[in-house]
């Protein structure tokens, strides 16, 4: 039951690699091209190789490649939607929160993976999720101010949604804004 | 890092498993979640056998006990209401200390105790909690306290066997008690200087019916504290009982000097840490020293 072959989707497209017995998942999506996981202290302590899998943040450097087989991958690659930044990039853009970039891939996923179980964090819980990203460039005020942002400005919208469903039309008009 | 490696197995049963790590012989190695196989890259390595397609991810209540799947993630275990609720959450807060988020959606309950580390985070929890291990080899299956599981820093009871299962007995519900899980490092997501897992009974009067005290990083192994635990039990809940419980847990670790902290340091974080949870367990049971 040897794995030379695996299937997997990454960023929402269905590939199928050959790969060596003892690849890492990191090693195998930089080959593939998607360098946006970073190779950083390939110990799972950095957190610059952060990657969704199946929804969760995990570090690339620690997985087998093997184990992904049958398994949905993100990379930073896959976040913006027809050239439209997803709203956690926007943020740390807005926010001076990218100083050199190296960390910045593993900090937006593990925030969006954050976001989508939890939509509207507290400043702890958002430190507390991105324990796991280091920045060795300024800091994490920046960025922790970004995803705060990006949340506010998610929910925010949804509660405009919510608050204001009679008024279809601001809504169209809302859609057609961003 | 693993050219070396020749194969990479994912069996489907448990007994494929066992056969293709006898097969493998020295060379074989479990993987569950990778966070120590990866990170200790031992080049000797030559078959890899994946056991997270087993279905040994559950957290299940049979009879009076709950029994937990080795490949259960530590994420897994502190999302889980049962978890949290069983003891005060100890076992629950003892997984969300251990490292990143990134981390504990790899990381198992398993890999924690099979890598056999003196500093495992959920051992002190479990120990207070009197579980059991369940073992399989190719011989069938055993049980063993987790107390007998641990024999020295990186090494178990374990042979040619997985693994399986952890099984943790309910504690009794009602009547006065309390239970706590403290965890002291260099930073929140940082490997364990000293842990401690407690818990206490009282009766009505607030005399001492059951104590549990276990630690991590402290010694060899992680231990649980039976000399502490008996100058608490039987005895009122006072301030200076607790006292002598904790000078007794200072004698009774063994600790050692590495890069995050000298053996004395040790010493005497066990005996101050080991307070504060018995502070906690007592508060939670209404007693307020």
């Amino acid at each position: 039951m040897k794995t030379p072959t695996i299937r997997l989707t990454v960023n929402a497209e269905a590939r199928e690699w050959s790969i060596a017995p003892g690849d890492l998942l990191l090693d195998v999506l930089r080959r593939q091209g998607y360098f946006g996981a970073k190779r950083g202290c390939e110990r799972g302590e950095c957190g610059a190789c952060t990657v969704l899998v199946d929804g969760k943040a995990i570090n690339s450097c620690l997985m087998f490649a093997a184990q992904a087989d049958g398994r949905e991958v993100l990379t930073i690659e896959g976040l913006a939607r027809a050239g439209e930044l997803d709203p956690l990039q926007a943020a740390f853009l807005d926010h001076g929160a990218v100083q050199c970039g190296y960390c910045t891939p593993g900090m937006i996923l593990a925030a969006k993976a954050l976001l989508d179980k939890n939509p509207n964090p507290s400043e702890a819980e958002v430190r507390e999720a991105m324990t796991g990203n280091y920045c060795r460039c300024t800091g994490y005020v920046k960025p922790v101010e970004a995803v705060l942002a990006a949340a506010r400005r998610s929910s925010g919208a949804v509660e405009k949604t919510v608050g204001r469903l009679v008024r279809l039309p601001h809504l169209k008009a809302m859609r057609r804004k961003r | 890092m693993f050219d070396q490696v020749e194969a990479f197995y994912r069996p489907r049963t448990i007994r494929q498993a066992v056969r293709l790590l006898h097969e493998g012989g020295k060379r074989a190695r479990i993987v569950a979640g990778g966070t120590d196989v990866i990170v200790e890259a031992d080049p000797s390595i030559r078959t890899l056998v994946d056991i997270t397609q087993l279905g040994l991810s559950y957290i299940r209540k049979v009879g009076n006990s709950w029994t937990i799947g080795a490949t259960t993630t530590m994420a897994e275990l502190e999302d889980s209401a049962a978890i949290r609720g069983l003891a005060g959450g100890i076992l629950a807060k003892a997984a969300a200390a251990c490292g990143s988020v990134q981390m504990r959606n790899m990381a198992t309950l398993g890999g924690n105790l099979a890598n056999g580390s003196p500093a495992a985070d959920t051992a002190p929890p479990l120990l207070a909690l009197e579980a059991s291990v369940v073992l399989e080899g190719a011989r069938g299956r055993r049980t063993l306290p987790l107390a007998e599981f641990f024999s020295a820093p990186g090494r178990t009871a374990l042979g040619k066997e997985l693994l399986v299962e952890i099984v943790a007995p309910t504690p009794a519900r009602g009547g006065r008690r309390g239970w706590a899980f403290l965890k002291f490092g260099r930073t929140e997501s940082d490997i364990s200087v000293v842990s401690v897992a407690a818990g206490l009974q009282l009766d009505a009067r607030g005399a001492c019916k059951a104590a549990r005290i276990a630690m991590g990083a402290v010694a060899p192994t992680p231990l649980g504290m039976p000399g502490a635990e008996a100058i608490l039990t039987g005895a009122q809940l006072t301030a200076e009982r607790m006292a002598q419980a904790c000078e007794r847990v200072a004698r009774d670790v063994s600790p050692i000097d590495d890069v995050r902290a000298p053996a004395e340091y040790r010493r005497e974080v066990a005996r101050v840490l080991a307070g504060r949870a018995l502070r906690e367990c007592a508060q939670q049971a209404g007693v307020t020293l």
